[in-house]
């Protein structure tokens, strides 16, 4: 546990080896929320409602989702298929840890960076903007926020792991990836509300994993849920984490037959 | 004589770049699965944002003014800039791994202009794949926005090679950027980023915000006013504006360039 706890605190070092080019990739995140949060502005009335939101409710789900993608998508196991691809395996095979876990460990450190930007900038936005934010005070639905944004970690790891694990096969890993992050700023809920969706569409992406990545956690957060939401979401969220650990878990041993080192 | 030496060196340029991108254009194509994959993941996003677009104007009716199909045509030109600059200056992306590798001396050593080099070396013709049909959907979305001027087509085509100036100098910029401090992926995110703010009107956001889109960094002059023109909308002073932009980043981004230059010290070979 011990080696993996320093993993994870060389990972926020080197974060901030790094910092030209964190910073700027901070802009970026900032950028995109400002747009985002510019446009429901805009659309939602200030003494009205749009499909079923406030502006105050809104404008919370955007900020609210910017900082719950912060935690659950900021990971650093894009870069397994390039190590299987070039070799690099082999230094952690030999090694007395786990690669995943090391991994996890990894992830760790960089979303303890990225959320405590995160958590400075989208202050000082609701601060400098007077964002009308929806404080949530009830104590039991802000800890189920923070449990199920853990959940949604887990399984997000799980799936980028598996993209990755395609490198044992393949040199173009990077294509189902590109994939994946163009299908998941929609489906997960990351632009809009996914409930503004029409019902059937609406109740289709509420079987895949990708919502319960950003939309549940943050609907938890804002206190729109009742029992049968609630659990209907934690069940999805817990079946995808087994279905995609056992997996993951599988084509990781497949994969350890077929790995032939050959970048060395 | 100078003249003659100029069109013998812009042949020589065009030859270079037909050789390079035929080059890239056979190792794309090497990995079919990337091929398709990379396609499918543009139109998905692609068409996501359309559907987000339609949810919201089904609801609003129109959004600043705009109707759906006058807020498509927005889209539809951040995403021609966006489909273009990424292939024109596709190499822009990997000049990072040069400075890092020092490769970059052999571009210095060669008789080719290292910018010219830098900018053009070599297309990704996977970025073209989605750019005919691009067109053919503009050419549909104008057809839906009712009575359209020849001199409005005009002034939209001309504005946006204006504004694809504008994408080339924030490219210079980018690889000057490199030279210094051998951050690129990250400055070239952050322009691809600011450019997708053009996606939706300027009127959305609030005056200190769009002022800033406007004047100071140069959204409006890249996607928001070739746009306007097209809708009939455009004023004297975005003409002026666009122009302006141009012509001062197309300057200070060459100077920006001969600067880092004198700064590169090979430090990487």
């Amino acid at each position: 546990m011990k080696k993996y706890w320093q993993i994870t605190k060389n990972t926020w070092d080197e974060t901030l080896t790094y910092r030209t080019s964190f910073i700027v990739y901070r802009l970026r995140e900032l950028l995109q929320l400002v747009a985002t949060y510019f446009l429901w502005l805009f659309v939602v009335p200030a003494h009205g409602s749009f499909l079923g939101y406030t502006q105050a409710m809104m404008l919370t789900y955007v900020i609210g989702s910017a900082f719950v993608s912060d935690i659950v998508f900021s990971s650093r196991t894009s870069a397994i298929a390039g190590e299987i691809n070039e070799g690099v395996l082999n230094n952690f095979l030999v090694r007395p840890l786990s690669y995943l876990r090391y991994y996890f460990a990894r992830d760790l450190g960089d979303k303890a960076m990225n959320v405590t930007f995160s958590l400075i900038e989208l202050s000082l936005i609701v601060i400098i903007f007077h964002i009308p934010f929806y404080l949530q005070h009830n104590l039991v639905t802000i800890l189920l926020f923070f449990i199920t944004t853990f959940l949604a970690m887990v399984l997000n790891f799980f799936i980028s792991v598996l993209i990755s694990l395609i490198g044992f096969w393949s040199n173009e890993g990077w294509g189902p990836r590109f994939i994946f992050y163009s299908v998941i700023g929609f489906l997960s809920g990351g632009m809009f509300p996914l409930d503004i969706l029409p019902r059937p569409i609406f109740t289709i992406f509420q079987l895949l994993p990708f919502s319960s990545l950003s939309y549940f956690p943050v609907k938890i957060y804002l206190g729109q849920f009742d029992g049968v939401f609630l659990l209907r979401g934690e069940v999805t969220l817990v079946v995808w984490i087994a279905i995609m650990y056992v997996v993951t878990m599988k084509v990781w041993n497949k994969g350890l037959h077929a790995y032939t080192a050959q970048g060395i | 004589m100078h003249i003659l030496h100029r069109v013998f060196n812009m042949k020589k340029y065009i030859l270079l770049w037909l050789q390079v991108t035929g080059q890239l254009t056979q190792i794309a194509f090497a990995s079919r699965l990337g091929v398709v994959l990379f396609t499918l993941g543009k139109i998905i996003r692609f068409v996501s944002f359309i559907i987000f677009l339609f949810i919201l104007i089904s609801q609003t009716k129109s959004l600043a003014g705009y109707s759906f199909w006058q807020v498509m045509m927005f889209f539809l030109t951040f995403n021609f800039i966006d489909i273009i600059a990424q292939f024109l200056w596709r190499d822009v992306y990997r000049f990072r791994s040069y400075i890092v590798s020092g490769s970059f001396d052999m571009t210095l050593t060669k008789p080719i202009s290292p910018l010219l080099r830098s900018l053009f070396g070599g297309s990704d013709v996977l970025d073209l794949i989605t750019l005919f049909p691009l067109i053919a959907f503009m050419i549909y979305a104008v057809g839906q926005l009712g009575r359209v001027t020849f001199v409005e087509v005009l002034l939209y085509v001309v504005l946006l090679l204006n504004g694809l100036l504008i994408a080339m100098s924030l490219h210079i910029f980018v690889l000057s950027l490199g030279i210094v401090t051998t951050e690129v992926d990250n400055a070239i995110w952050f322009f691809r980023e600011l450019t997708q703010l053009g996606r939706i009107p300027l009127k959305v956001y609030p005056n200190p915000i769009s002022f800033t889109f406007t004047f100071i960094l140069p959204v409006a002059a890249l996607i928001t006013i070739p746009t306007e023109a097209l809708l009939g909308v455009i004023s004297v002073r975005g003409v002026i504006i666009a122009v302006v932009f141009s012509t001062v980043l197309l300057g200070l981004s060459l100077k920006a360039w001969r600067g880092a230059l004198k700064k590169y010290a090979s430090a990487s070979s």
